[in-house]
């Protein structure tokens, strides 16, 4: 018994003879924050944004230096390049808290396959940072921008694009669990909002910028860019990615305009939108109906309307079904003139009628193109503000 | 053989002779022959002047040889004199009252049955006692010719009054506490509990102090296995000295290697009192105002009697406050370890890089720092306990304050980790039970390094392993985690929360032998709707 104690005591001591692995101090952490794909001949050229943390806390000993850097390497492959910056970087790049993915237009062109790959194995990787795609510029150059108010640049585009796809409806923010769905599905495909710099970038990657109140050069997002399984094939306008959201039922809260009745227009504040997408066959043919239903509150008055008169509010409602119907034709008219069905109707029609999906699934884009549409679109004004009449009306 | 075996033979070897030789030193009884007896008395006490001798006659006629012996400082001398050598050295009327009874009953018989009026009268026939009895202050009469001598009770001495309790207190309750007089002790507990049930059995432990020990419990309520346990293990005791309550504890608790205790101490009457009702027994010691009271469970250390003199939700919610604070106590700075340094990824973004801010220029590790930060802290708590009052206070608070913010600017610790530090410090005093506390702190740097090492999974094992110790744990052979293992229901009433009294019906299932319905009190107070 004395000697199966002490033996015990000997195999609990044991494993602290083998070091505690796995264990990274604070302060041997480099927190990338965003990292920017680009294409450079071959290869592709990795940029990461990393956070400074001295320069992002609040006890400010030391400002002065910019908050963030950026370390870029090339490589054959991202894994190959990520370690290649070990080279450059003074410690080990840490991925786990990373809060964007910008991939320039010229590797979407090409085909997004290869760079995603890494991404979704790597256990350091989260499944929750955004992907956006650069418009006009290199990635690179997005990272290096710096922004007022969020001093982490990744910070202020993470921010900027939640608030933004919850306030406008153009805007949507795609993470990456939803990308890879949408990609792998035989029905569906990614679309990515599309990211920008207005202004003088080169003035921008300096520290003037942020110590004026007029930045030289901000971040924008703009537009929404449309791939073919994994290749970009066009960008959808304002307009367009409005209908976009409004058919996958990404709309939570926007506004738009309606047109009076009088000459000039109001604006109505959507606060629920829900749409619901159903599959119809009509002689083995499908077709697909779109049930939008929306509330709003009237924002903006700028024409001359009685909205005491709930004759008046009808009217608004039966302006505002047509504006609908219009704004998600145009976007289904654009989509339909790439090919390229975004919206997952195909998943609809495999969900409503298997058998006859097995048919179409294989020629889907063609068939996408001659797929009947019809928009219903039920809108309900719910309130006016504290104002009942414009002050506008008494002339 | 090993060093380890031959000195736990010799150790044996030493024991077993010192017991032999106590028994050649045998108990001697008086011989009856009163110089002899006097004079051995005498050259027992020869060195020690605080005994007091005193020889006299008794009676004016017959004249016959007595003497006294008493210490001084422990007999009350009033009482020697008013009420033994007065009524023995001068006794006119009982003569005539003794004639008249034609002289039947002895001097001594007619000394113990009438003369003496003392309020306590033992008889003793051997020496060991005799010096036992005059050393606790009470005073023996030797009368020639007779081989028993008379012990009469005159114990009085200095002992600090009745005062507040100083590791206990409460803002609503009784403020008294227990002394170190034992017959004080249990009148403190009789003023509570007025029942003849409760029942006080003294005996004394410790070969060279004596030391008195009651043992006392409500028969019927009591289980009586724990009862014939406690004075089995009491019995088994062989020590040379009992000073303290703690000695009784560590000698009869179940198992010795273990953090938790398994008696649970007090020096509040009411607590004992409410012990008693609920069917435990209390062992008191002599010397000492910490009582114990066994057998103890775990729930207990988070028990404040406070808990039942205020409102129930009141109660509920400290006693919550006090298992938080257990759990901040515990496992305070070992998550802050793990996550900093093993699972960055489970905290905030802003958070990391503040975080990450205040490590950069740090030289230790997070665990090195953390036992910088808890032994300063540790040092700093037992100075303020040992520092004399004047001084105490000021220097143990504004020592952990200032030393704590001179290490942040010095860049030896970062800011976090002391308020991580602080914040544990400070729910260890919310703990109520003392030496539960201090158990906390040691198996925080278990934790602690079990959390360096491994991350949470470190601290998922050690939890483990603690709850696993805690559920082999008995008390007296009570599980030490009842109510929760085994579950009873009916207990789980008092224990995380406090359910009003109205609710508390049955006693403890696994402490109390009958488990009657200790309050019956309808649930429903209020009065009818007047018609």
């Amino acid at each position: 018994m004395k000697k199966l104690s002490w033996l015990l005591i000997i195999v609990v001591f044991i494993p602290l003879l083998s070091g505690c692995w796995n264990r990274r101090e604070l302060n041997e952490l480099a927190i990338v924050a965003a990292v920017a794909i680009d294409k450079a001949g071959d290869k592709y050229l990795v940029t990461a944004q990393v956070i400074d943390p001295g320069q992002v806390s609040t006890n400010a000993n030391g400002g002065g230096r910019a908050p963030v850097t950026t370390y870029s390497e090339k490589g054959n492959h991202i894994f190959e390049a990520v370690r290649r910056m070990t080279t450059t970087t003074p410690r080990k790049l840490y991925f786990s808290h990373l809060q964007m993915l910008v991939i320039s237009e010229e590797v979407a062109k090409e085909g997004m396959n290869n760079t995603l790959d890494f991404l979704t194995r790597d256990p350091e990787f989260r499944k929750d940072f955004y992907i956006v795609v650069s418009r006009d510029l290199k990635a690179s150059q997005i990272l290096k921008n710096l922004t007022s108010i969020e001093k982490i640049p990744a910070q202020k585009m993470r921010s900027s694009l939640e608030t933004s796809q919850k306030a406008w409806a153009p805007t949507v923010a795609i993470q990456m669990d939803e990308l890879i769905s949408s990609l792998t599905s035989e029905g569906n495909n990614p679309v990515l909002t599309g990211i920008t710099i207005k202004g003088n970038r080169h003035k921008g990657q300096l520290m003037d910028n942020v110590e004026k109140i007029n930045q030289d050069a901000r971040l924008k997002y703009i537009n929404i860019a449309v791939f073919k399984k994994d290749k970009l094939v066009g960008w959808l306008n304002e307009k367009e990615s409005k209908g976009y959201n409004y058919i996958k039922d990404k709309v939570e809260n926007t506004v738009g305009p309606i047109p009076c009745e009088s000459k000039g227009e109001l604006i109505v504040e959507v606060i629920r939108s829900k749409t619901k997408v159903k599959a119809k066959f009509i002689n083995g043919h499908p077709r697909i109906d779109v049930y939008v239903s929306s509330e709003a509150n009237i924002a903006e008055v700028a024409c001359q309307i009685d909205l005491t008169d709930p004759a008046a509010i009808k009217k608004i409602e039966a302006n505002t079904d047509k504006v609908n119907v219009d704004i998600l034709q145009t976007s289904i008219k654009k989509a339909k003139k790439l090919g390229v069905d975004i919206y997952g109707f195909g998943e609809v029609i495999h969900r409503a009628n298997p058998k006859a999906w097995k048919s179409l699934k294989n020629n889907w884009d063609q068939e996408f193109v001659q797929l009947p549409v019809k928009i219903h679109s039920n809108f309900k004004v719910r309130r006016t503000g504290t104002v009942n009449q414009s002050f506008l009306k008494k002339e | 053989m090993s060093l380890f075996h031959i000195i736990k033979k010799n150790a044996k070897r030493k024991t077993m002779q010192s017991s032999e030789n106590e028994d050649a030193i045998s108990n001697e009884l008086l011989t009856g022959i009163f110089s002899e007896d006097l004079q051995r008395i005498t050259k027992t006490f020869e060195k020690s002047s605080d005994v007091g001798f005193r020889e006299f006659t008794i009676g004016n006629e017959e004249k016959t040889k007595a003497a006294i012996v008493y210490t001084d400082g422990l007999a009350n001398k009033t009482s020697i004199q008013t009420f033994i050598l007065d009524t023995l050295m001068n006794e006119p009327k009982q003569l005539e009252n003794r004639k008249e009874t034609l002289y039947s009953s002895t001097l001594f018989d007619w000394v113990k049955n009438s003369i003496l009026t003392v309020s306590t009268i033992l008889e003793i026939k051997d020496f060991e006692s005799l010096y036992i009895n005059v050393l606790s202050g009470n005073t023996v009469i030797l009368i020639e010719g007779y081989k028993v001598a008379l012990v009469a009770s005159t114990a009085d001495w200095e002992e600090r009054a009745i005062s507040e309790p100083t590791a206990e207190t409460v803002v609503r309750g009784p403020r008294e506490s227990f002394t170190e007089n034992i017959r004080t002790n249990t009148a403190l507990i009789r003023r509570k509990i007025k029942d003849s049930n409760l029942l006080c059995e003294q005996k004394q432990i410790g070969r060279v102090t004596k030391t008195d020990i009651a043992v006392m419990y409500i028969n019927g309520i009591v289980n009586d296995k724990v009862v014939d346990e406690v004075h089995t293990r009491l019995d088994r005791i062989d020590i040379d000295g009992i000073l303290e309550s703690g000695y009784i504890e560590e000698l009869i608790q179940d198992v010795t290697f273990t953090p938790f205790p398994t008696i649970y101490n007090t020096e509040r009457p009411d607590v004992i009192a409410a012990g008693l009702l609920e069917g435990r027994v209390a062992i008191l010691i002599d010397g000492t105002p910490f009582v114990l009271l066994a057998p103890s469970l775990f729930i207990q250390n988070f028990q404040v009697p406070e808990d039942y003199y205020q409102r129930a939700d009141i109660s509920s919610f400290l006693r919550m406050l006090r298992i938080v604070c257990f759990l901040i106590s515990l496992l305070g700075p070992s998550f802050y370890i793990a996550a900093t340094t093993y699972h960055q990824e489970m905290l905030p973004t802003s958070l990391l890089v503040s975080l990450a801010a205040q490590r950069e220029g740090v030289p230790f590790p997070a665990f090195v720092e953390a036992i910088i930060m808890e032994i300063t802290f540790e040092i700093l708590r037992e100075a303020g306990i040992r520092m004399p009052r004047a001084v105490g206070q000021t220097v143990s608070i504004v020592g952990a304050l200032v030393l704590g913010q001179a290490a942040v600017e010095a860049g030896i610790v970062s800011a976090s980790m002391v308020i991580v530090v602080s914040i544990t410090a400070i729910s260890n005093f919310v703990f109520p039970a003392y030496n539960m506390a201090i158990s906390i702190r040691m198996l925080r740097f278990g934790m602690m390094m079990l959390a360096a090492s491994f991350g949470l999974y470190g601290i998922t094992v050690g939890i483990l392993a603690l709850l696993l110790h805690l559920n082999s744990l008995r008390s007296f052979g009570v599980p030490y985690m009842a109510p929760f293992s085994p579950l009873i229901k009916e207990d789980i009433k008092d224990t995380i929360f406090r359910l009003p009294i109205k609710y508390l019906v049955t006693r403890p299932r696994l402490i109390s032998q009958n488990n009657n319905k200790r309050n019956t009190t309808p649930t429903s107070s209020k009065p009818e709707p007047r018609k």
